[in-house]
């Protein structure tokens, strides 16, 4: 009986201030995911890589943009969505304060301008993504200008491209076939 | 992925098989070194399950339906045994079961573990167990449609939900005592966990007679989501969350299933650091489990003192993995993080804490008088019993039964970490307590040494190749018991069938006969003893069975009664 008398003493007091006081948690807390949007190429890496479906991704093709949404009611803090993005513009915060009144709270959304279809004007892509693609290009060593004049080129979408390639066969992209030695 | 013959663990339990049942056998494929699977003839079934559980040692895992109508056109059932004897390893006995037909000989009678996974087959697949004694449905709601069985292939979407049919409950509580007793519901919600079952408890004055229970009032549908909704690779996160408690023992079974099923090895740096976790769980999950048997003999100052401790331990988890719960930390092949020098030196000094001061409050438990009082002789499980329904973990353990996966079938790092199994005969619900106390301090060890001898390397492997139609077993030892994961991988990266079985789906069977004989009051204690997982109810009914009445107690009232042991709500 003594004893525990003394363990209890000893505890001292257990409960902390908060919520008056902040609530320190351990470096590497998954918390919730933040999108920094100036990164982001809404290439949609990871809303397929989502195991919860929190992340989606929806295109309106009429007001030419595609819209990035997180609702965080379903978000399970995974962080699988960190691990895919290729431009670093997600990532996951030591954040856990997440209860709201409104459910319309939980939602996140980050728009995004597409890119129309140099050929069709159809928008296709993000216009960032096809930027990305063309700084991937200067960055493994493709001159500048060179990489500009492949602008066009990059920002025709799929369809368009090979209805181009089967008129004019010297526009077939062979680089890679090449590179591989299947040809 | 293919094993050669010599390497084949458990070759001796299928040539026994082929030469006590000639005709029977129809193939044998080997998943793994220790994991075969036989496939039988449907008559011989029970013979063939019977013959391998008692006469070989082997422990029914788990049993399950599978529709393989669009891969060879029939039904099958498996039963998984886990094979104990001179050899440890896995025994699957398959059986093709005729589409049109749609019935198999019940194995129940033979062996009287299989009951549960015989109701939920039918439930789920419609194949009736012909002779089973038990015919009641298991999973299925009383207002959900006859012939309508989720898993078939052809049955429906996951999201869809019948119309209700009956507005009222039709389930027939079993109740097999010979004299009258008095009808005590508990329930809809467990007193201990605030988990739903609904408990009826038939006494006799305070004697408690017989007791039947119904469970699955919160069942999730997560085996038909894995095999319609999600990818291979997401069943991990929806894994996690089977339990609340030890859900990444149950993302190592999933993983561990699907790595064994295409022949991939998880390196052995993510073993350690798959090993780790788990005993990190097992920690808290003790720690807390203990605070309930202080709470529920009146020590409630004890309750405090361990759920005080025991955020240590979960502080633990969060500094390991970034969560307090739901690790999220496995993959196929692997583990997403690693453990860095700071979390390890953390670690190290959490646990030489906890050991302190868990060491003092389990010896301030067991000198609380209240404690051997209430709990000794209490809720026996007889091993009688015990050997026929096949429980697991600290409750199989406390009747005197070597069972532990960890070292019978070692996974993960289990094989190179020091670790002993606790057994104990007194049966009760003392026992189980203090095997909870021991595994407590064996598992910081094991912490201690995996984090002093973690081996070097990768922690994770890429670039394997997906192959469809493959299983295989996964397993791994929770706090409460094995967890026992069966996938088999499908067209489209998507499971074909996932069958998950948490150790308290084998607990439950053999509750009945724990509660016989004991009282009212113990029964709450009694329930908690096998550290149940599901969703709890807060109000208990009691059914007198000499006077035919029956009485409802709020659950508040119910577990004051069981603590104080005055002034009965019967009378």
């Amino acid at each position: 009986m003594f004893k525990l008398f003394k363990t209890i003493l000893k505890a001292g007091e257990a409960t902390t201030k908060y919520p008056f006081a902040p609530f320190p948690v351990s470096p590497g807390f998954r918390g919730k995911p933040e999108l920094d949007p100036t990164q982001c190429i809404s290439c949609g890496a990871c809303t397929i890589a989502c195991p919860a479906n929190a992340l989606s991704m929806g295109t309106d093709a009429q007001a030419g943009t595609r819209t990035w949404e997180l609702f965080l009611g379903r978000c399970i803090f995974c962080g699988r969505c960190e691990e895919v993005c290729p431009t670093h513009a997600l990532a996951l915060t030591p954040e856990f304060e997440l209860a709201v009144g409104r459910r319309e709270d939980l939602f996140q959304r980050a728009t995004f301008k597409l890119e129309p279809c140099a050929e069709c004007g159809q928008p296709f892509a993000s216009h960032k993504e096809v930027d990305y693609a063309l700084a991937l290009l200067v960055q493994s060593g493709l001159p500048a200008e060179e990489a500009e004049a492949q602008r066009t080129h990059l920002a025709t979408c799929p369809a368009c491209k090979r209805k181009q390639n089967l008129a004019d066969p010297s526009k077939v992209a062979l680089g890679p076939y090449i590179n591989k030695g299947m040809l | 992925m293919s094993v050669s013959g010599e390497t084949r663990i458990g070759r001796n339990y299928v040539e026994g098989l082929r030469q006590k049942f000639p005709a029977a056998v129809i193939d044998e494929a080997w998943q793994t070194a220790d994991q075969v699977t036989v496939t039988v003839q449907l008559g011989s079934l029970p013979e063939v399950v019977e013959w391998l559980y008692y006469d070989q040692g082997g422990w029914l895992s788990v049993l399950f339906g599978n529709d393989e109508r669009p891969l060879n056109g029939n039904f099958a059932v498996y039963y998984v045994l886990s094979m104990e004897g001179l050899v440890k390893s896995w025994v699957v006995v398959r059986a093709l079961v005729d589409p049109i037909a749609q019935e198999f000989p019940s194995v129940t009678p033979r062996v009287p573990a299989a009951v549960w996974g015989e109701r939920e087959v039918f439930d789920m697949y419609g194949l009736r167990p012909i002779g089973i004694p038990d015919e009641r449905r298991l999973v299925l709601p009383d207002d959900w449609p006859e012939g309508l069985h989720p898993l078939r292939k052809d049955s429906m979407g996951y999201r869809d939900r019948p119309a209700p049919t009956t507005d009222t409950e039709t389930y027939k509580f079993i109740n097999d005592s010979k004299g009258s007793t008095t009808d005590v519901p508990l329930g809809p919600l467990h007193i201990t966990s605030d988990e739903p079952g609904h408990f009826r408890l038939f006494v006799d004055g305070e004697d408690i007679i017989d007791a039947d229970y119904r469970m699955f009032y919160v069942h999730r549908g997560m085996e038909k989501l894995a095999e319609t909704r999600m990818g291979y690779d997401e069943v991990t996160f929806l894994s996690d969350r089977v339990c609340g408690i030890c859900g990444f023992t149950h993302s190592v079974a999933y993983t561990t299933s699907v790595e064994n099923a295409l022949g991939i090895k998880a390196p052995p740096r993510a073993q350690a650091i798959r090993s780790v976790f788990l005993e990190v769980e097992r920690l808290h999950s003790h720690l807390l489990n203990l605070g309930l048997a202080s709470h529920f003999v009146g020590f409630d100052t004890g309750f405090m003192q361990f759920f005080r401790v025991r955020e240590k331990s979960m502080t633990m988890a969060e500094l390991l993995t970034g969560a307090r719960k739901t690790y999220g930390v496995n993959l196929i092949g692997g583990v997403r993080r690693d453990i860095l020098k700071d979390q390890r030196t953390a670690t190290i000094k959490l646990c030489g804490e906890l050991r302190t001061e868990v060491a003092a409050l389990v010896d301030m438990l067991l000198e609380t008088p209240n404690l051997a009082q209430r709990t000794a002789g209490i809720g026996r499980l007889d091993p009688k019993v015990a050997r026929d329904y096949s429980p697991v973990g600290p409750l199989v353990r406390a009747s005197g039964f070597k069972r532990d996966i960890r070292a019978d079938h070692a996974y993960a790092a289990y094989p190179g970490l020091p670790m002993e199994v606790h057994t104990a005969d007194g049966c009760d619900v003392l026992s189980r307590v203090l095997i909870r106390a021991k595994e407590f301090f064996d598992s910081i060890n094991m912490i201690e040494y995996a984090l002093a001898n973690m081996p070097e390397g990768p922690i994770l492997i890429e670039g394997f190749d997906y192959q469809p139609h493959r299983f295989a077993l996964g397993f791994a030892e929770a706090p409460r018991g094995e967890d026992i994961h069966w996938s088999m991988t499908g067209d489209n990266q998507k499971l074909y069938r996932w069958r998950c079985r948490a150790p308290t789906y084998a607990n439950w069977p053999p509750l009945r006969y724990m509660l016989r004989g004991n009282t009212v009051s113990d029964a709450p204690l009694i329930v908690a003893s096998i550290d149940p997982c599901y969703s709890c109810t807060d109000r208990v009914t009691l059914v007198d069975v000499r006077k035919q009445k029956s009485t409802t107690v709020a659950y508040k009232e119910f577990e004051r009664y069981g603590r104080e042991r005055k002034s009965s709500p019967l009378k």
